[in-house]
């Protein structure tokens, strides 16, 4: 069995999972209008931490995060041999090293937690989360490594406010995934990390369990969403066959829900070809934004406080339903015992990620 | 045990395929050095000009591998091939040309921004030869033949039959483009192993650190 847990989510809502908890169980939500935000001084609406300031934002985040997982493992455990670290982050430092964006995080990591492995970085847009947490699965379950740590972050700048802007992707609004009045996307930044491991010991508070998933491309279109869901539809099948997971053992779907008009539309068609469109579904991105890199653990973690606590939270933003065909979408928070919970990623470059997560 | 069946070099002047030279640098040409391979190796998939140095690079790699394995697309399903590459500069050139555009040239280009990641090349890939299978994109120091064979285990453990792994280091100063297919078929042109995969590496970039 492959353990996971110890999660831990930064973002506006909150500098510890705890707060972040409390926040998405009050339904708040960490977009605010952010003036002359925009390309031609506009406001824009922003998921931004107010309380990371200055130069370096994206390597205080990822060492805040990574200062709270020392605390909710056995701390032999980080400086391991047995233990990889994996950084999932589109543009990393891009603000600070433009040509180097990458370059100096992983020495911090390793000097700063005396990691024995040179941490890993994943850059698969938007399905760079999923993607390595089931990196972290196989790595473990080949017996490369017995135990990883998975930090997803990436912070807000005008390179991707002013880039999806330029790709008229940016919501005039709050987002509002999979409703019918939705228009976009609003950037987020955060960070979110987990411990995943082969050994239950690790852990100072009970893991759940990780079903590694697989991810597929669309082999469709390089930053326009597959109309049939091709990818998304492959890449869950798969992960569902491996486990012998049935659709009505799915208890609810975590989706990527950006809220632009194609994506949304693209999931509802690949979740009704799974046979997963009545499973109650809801997307964080109305609480953190997109925040790329960090969105898949940002989003697993808040799924794994989900199982945790019993409760389906309701997708921030939607009202209405906005796809051709009727989605789930959870519209108050309610209790429900939550055993096996389905989480997606889809993303430029035609990527799909899938992975599921169980209670033990 | 796996095989590397095929490979393909780019250096700032040569070509290769499978450890032989088949096109030179012409420094006189008005093409780019990515644009003359294209034109001599008679390609002819007009997305090539639209896509950034790094998505060219991996197409054509990716095409004169298929080239001197002319079985490999019937042999595979379309999800049982994978592509697992890896750059040290993410897509850093083509963020400047993206920054560039916008505090130089008046406005943000989409047709730049949608390159500002680097497993685009991955996409471009998948698109042009339909295949459905799994990706990972990695930013590594540099060329870490454990970071291959490591993936790879993890990729056949999850079904993959066919995995197309790459290097992609492509600067303003800098070609280093490595792809290799790696299959359980056959005996291939060696195994892959850490010690073919340094060889193979030193081979096509000596100077390389």
């Amino acid at each position: 069995m492959i353990y996971i847990g110890s999660e831990v989510m930064v973002s506006p809502l909150g500098m510890t999972a705890e707060e972040n908890w409390n926040s998405l169980l009050a339904n708040r939500s960490g977009i605010a209008p952010a003036d002359r935000a925009g390309f031609a001084g506009e406001q824009v609406w922003l998921s931004k931490i107010p309380s990371i300031t200055g130069s370096r934002r994206f390597e205080k985040l990822v060492m805040q995060a990574m200062t709270q997982i020392e605390k909710g493992i056995d701390r032999s455990i980080l400086s391991s041999s047995r233990t990889i670290v994996l950084l999932s982050s589109t543009k990393g430092e891009l603000e600070d090293d433009i040509n180097d964006p990458f370059g100096s995080i992983a020495g911090v990591l390793v000097r700063q937690f005396k990691l024995a492995n040179q941490p890993l970085i994943i850059s698969n847009a938007c399905i760079s989360g999923v993607l390595a947490i089931n990196t972290a699965g196989g790595f473990i379950d080949a017996g490369i490594y017995d135990h990883a740590i998975v930090i997803g972050c990436d912070v807000v700048s005008d390179f991707v406010v002013y880039g999806f802007q330029s790709l008229f992707a940016i919501s005039n609004k709050p987002c509002a995934p999979f409703d019918a009045g939705r228009n976009g996307i609003s950037m987020g930044e955060g960070c979110g990390a987990m411990v995943v491991s082969s050994d239950r010991a690790v852990f100072k508070n009970n893991p759940l369990e990780l079903l590694t998933g697989t991810s597929a491309n669309d082999a469709n279109h390089i930053s326009g969403p597959s109309r049939t869901g091709e990818g998304l539809f492959r890449s869950v099948s798969r992960t569902l066959t491996r486990h012998g997971v049935m659709p009505g053992d799915i208890d609810f779907i975590c989706a990527h829900g950006t809220g632009t008009v194609f994506n949304d539309e693209m999931e509802a068609i690949a979740f009704d070809r799974l046979a997963l469109s009545r499973v109650p579904l809801n997307s964080m991105k109305g609480y953190f934004g997109h925040t790329l890199g960090a969105a898949g653990l940002i989003e697993t973690a808040t799924s794994m406080q989900m199982m945790r606590h019993g409760v389906l939270l309701k997708s921030q933003g939607f009202m209405n339903t906005g796809t051709s065909i009727p989605l789930n979408v959870i519209t108050a928070n309610e209790d429900k015992k939550l055993n096996t919970i389905l989480k997606t990623a889809s993303g430029f470059g035609g990527g799909n990620a899938s992975l599921m997560i169980r209670k033990i | 045990m796996s095989f590397i069946t095929a490979y393909c070099s780019l250096t700032e002047d040569v070509c290769s395929v499978n450890g032989t030279a088949i096109i030179g640098r012409d420094h006189a040409s008005a093409d780019s050095w990515f644009k003359q391979i294209y034109k001599q190796q008679e390609l002819a998939y007009p997305k090539f000009y639209k896509m950034d140095m790094l998505s060219q690079a991996g197409f054509l790699a990716s095409e004169l591998i298929k080239r001197a394995i002319p079985t490999l697309t019937a042999a595979y399903n379309d999800d049982e091939i994978a592509l697992v590459f890896a750059n040290r500069s993410s897509s850093a050139e083509t963020d400047q040309r993206f920054i560039n555009s916008y505090e130089h040239n008046g406005a943000p280009s989409p047709s730049l921004f949608v390159y500002t990641l680097p497993n685009i090349v991955l996409g471009e890939i998948a698109i042009l030869n339909k295949w459905y299978g799994e990706n990972m994109f990695a930013v590594l120091p540099k060329f870490a033949p454990d970071f291959y064979l490591d993936y790879l285990q993890i990729l056949h453990a999850a079904g993959s039959k066919a995995i197309l792994c790459g290097w992609l280091e492509v600067t303003q100063t800098q070609t280093e483009v490595l792809l290799f297919m790696v299959e359980e078929k056959g005996t291939g042109i060696m195994e892959c192993s850490k010690q073919n995969l340094a060889e193979l590496w030193h081979a096509s970039f000596p100077a390389a650190k």
